[in-house]
């Protein structure tokens, strides 16, 4: 982006209702064009958001870190340089270069990075914070011709990535990918040694921008895509399996196929990570069983569910997949070597992300890898990614055992042996942030937090966060449901509810309402119910309960629930951290 | 017009955004309030972008308006 286009989105108008969006940008040099590229950037890819972007200090990296007040900001972005571990690193601060120099230098860039260290793991814990790694080449201060690395460049590169790697370990921190920033930006044409002379900004205005638009895209809240569906002959592997045997088929190098090879490990690698696989393929369902049994197979069975497998439509499979996950099609991908498939289910679903798998071209598959890791990446993977898939074909057997779409019978939910484990207290899970965040069905009114306004919300000395986790002889779905609101008197006010789509149908809303009766005392609680496109399903809850149709904030009196809950079966448990 | 004014006029409006065109083709440093050091800087970097030219540090003082940019573009 050139500079005056930066100044001319900044200059363009905010829509109506635009959230505020407060961003600390701490960096050691004049934040100057870089301020205005990443308030620029941040424009283009959260229109919906006023970026207020404050900044420190010039020369004072870590002291502008340490005199932050968290609290005042939803994101720190934290723009490292070599000249904020020692100023001697950069040209406006002369203090030597001698050989017996050079030590120092190492002993004081060292303890700077500890000194950050100390100061952005806190502030992790309140706020997001976005971090970029030195991008500046390094001065010619070393004893060696540049071509080769001095042990004391490399030093240097150590104390950075071990501050990087402490800090990645910290739930609240991103860092960018410096080999990602190459590609935007090429390491020869970063330095403006005229403008660092001149006005202690280092950077050319391409780096400048291409600083500002990673740390932007980061910054940015976009929830990782949850499902993959896959076709198989020439996708996950090379031939087309009804016609070239099961032995015929391959993912090797001897077959020159070693890129399905790769996609197959890939997907065995979202698997882990929680993401849904499911198969789409036109086959006949008792080749493709014997193409599992397969020794040499990347991708387990258990890996993926369901195998929609049969000769219909691709766009009929796909329905019925994302009918059985319970997700949106936005959320998901599929992927198929036919254009022609390609092009009849991205009909079916325009939402629906949809790439074809290349044919014969190895670099566009690799290209397409980074792409689906792109759209699927996340931060960590929790405990509850890797229980999903289980749960999800668990769900599948309640509902044929509970007898199909429609609601369990009372003798199925006595039955079902069920416990309810309630959790309270424990104001940094990241399990109820990340479920606040992404749910979409059984939410109470849709709104999304960032990290910041999260803590501030469970700061208040009234406020509360319970969380339920469920299993039942079906299995476990784990951690799926998160409440939060304050509690003054003898009532609360529930400003957050949600609940996983997995788990409807099992009267644990019901028990939610129970517990939060029961425990805080209340006679009545508030509902902040905002009806958003999706969250029908809680909506629908109320209805159940009240006579009117919800809409602003619903009051619920205790005398009013009892009378109308029904009979509850779960066996409840209470946990309470202080 | 000429069609170094009309990019000169662009990248003036991108920096004052509140001047109109007659304005900015008179608009100085002390004729408007709000043009500061950073406005400065601002503007040599969106004019050397946009013209691709490099303003010596020396001349820089000396640019404190649209006509005193456009003299040093000119003989560029």
């Amino acid at each position: 982006m050139k500079l005056i286009e930066a100044l001319k989105t900044l200059q363009s108008p905010l829509p109506d209702g635009a959230q505020s969006l407060r961003v600390y940008l701490a960096c050691g040099f004049t934040p100057l064009h870089l301020q205005t590229y990443l308030a620029a950037h941040l424009r283009r890819l959260m229109p919906g958001h006023a970026s207020e972007i404050k900044t420190g200090l010039f020369g004072d990296l870590a002291g502008n870190i340490e005199r932050l007040n968290p609290s005042e900001f939803d994101v720190v972005a934290v723009v490292l340089e070599w000249a904020d571990l020692d100023p001697r690193l950069g040209i406006r601060q002369l203090g030597g270069w001698r050989h017996h120099q050079i030590s120092d230098i190492l002993i004081s860039a060292e303890s700077t990075g500890e000194r950050l260290n100390r100061a952005l793991a806190p502030i992790s814990r309140h706020v997001k914070v976005v971090l970029s790694l030195p991008t500046l080449p390094l001065p010619p201060a070393f004893a060696t011709r540049p071509l080769h690395s001095a042990p004391e460049q490399l030093k240097l590169y150590r104390i950075m990535y071990q501050l990087a790697e402490t800090l990645a370990g910290q739930v609240g921190i991103q860092i960018i990918n410096p080999l990602y920033l190459s590609d935007a930006s090429a390491a020869s044409s970063r330095y403006d040694v005229k403008s660092d002379l001149l006005s202690g900004f280092p950077y050319t205005l391409p780096h400048a921008s291409a600083v500002g638009e990673h740390m932007a895209r980061l910054i940015g809240i976009r929830p990782a895509m949850k499902g993959l569906i896959t076709d198989l002959d020439d996708t996950m592997w090379s031939g087309i399996v009804g016609e070239d045997g099961v032995d015929g088929i391959s993912w090797n190098l001897d077959g020159h196929s070693q890129i399905h090879g790769v996609y197959q490990q890939f997907l065995a690698s979202l698997a882990s990570s929680g993401v849904l696989i499911g198969i789409a393929s036109k086959n006949d369902p008792a080749v493709v069983e014997q193409v599992w049994r397969r020794k040499d197979l990347l991708l387990s069975r258990e890996d993926v569910f369901p195998l929609e497998i049969h000769w219909m439509r691709k766009s009929d499979s796909v329905r019925r997949i994302l009918s059985t996950w319970n997700i949106s099609a936005d959320a998901t991908v599929f992927v198929d070597d036919s254009p022609a498939e390609v092009a009849e289910v991205q009909a079916s679903f325009p939402e629906l992300v949809c790439r074809v798998f290349p044919r014969n071209d190895t670099a566009a598959a690799w290209a397409l890898l980074h792409e689906l890791r792109d759209l699927f990446g996340k931060s960590s993977v929790s405990e509850e990614d890797s229980i999903r898939l289980r749960s999800i074909r668990e769900a599948v057997v309640w509902r044929q055992e509970s007898g199909g779409s429609g609601a369990p019978s009372e003798e199925f939910l006595r039955s079902a042996e069920a416990r309810i484990c309630f959790d309270s207290g424990r104001t940094d899970d990241p399990r109820a942030f990340e479920l606040v965040n992404k749910t979409n069905q059984f939410n109470l009114n849709g709104k999304r937090y960032t990290e910041s306004e999260w803590h501030q919300l469970l700061e208040d000395p009234s406020a509360f966060l319970t969380t339920a986790t469920y299993d039942d002889k079906y299995g476990t779905l784990g951690k799926v449901a998160a409440l939060t609101g304050t509690i003054r008197g003898r009532t609360v006010d529930l400003k957050s509810w949600v609940m996983s789509c997995r788990a409807f149908s099992r009267r644990i809303e019901h028990q939610c309402i129970r517990h939060l009766f029961e425990e805080s005392g209340a006679d009545l609680i508030r509902f902040d119910l905002v009806a958003t496109e999706r969250n029908g399903p809680i909506q629908d809850f109320f209805r159940s309960l009240s006579a009117s149709p919800p809409g602003g904030i619903v009051e619920l009196t205790k005398e009013d629930f009892f009378a109308k809950m029904p009979q509850l079966f779960h066996r409840v448990e209470v946990s309470t951290h202080a | 017009m000429h069609d170094l004014d009309e990019r000169l006029i662009r990248c003036f409006a991108s920096v004052f955004p509140a001047l109109s065109q007659e304005e900015i083709e008179n608009a100085s440093s002390e004729s408007v309030g709000i043009w500061d050091s950073l406005s400065s800087v601002t503007l040599a970097a969106v004019v050397q972008e946009e013209f691709n030219v490099e303003i010596e540090p020396d001349a820089l003082p000396d640019l404190d308006s649209f006509q005193a940019f456009r003299q040093y573009l000119n003989v560029r």
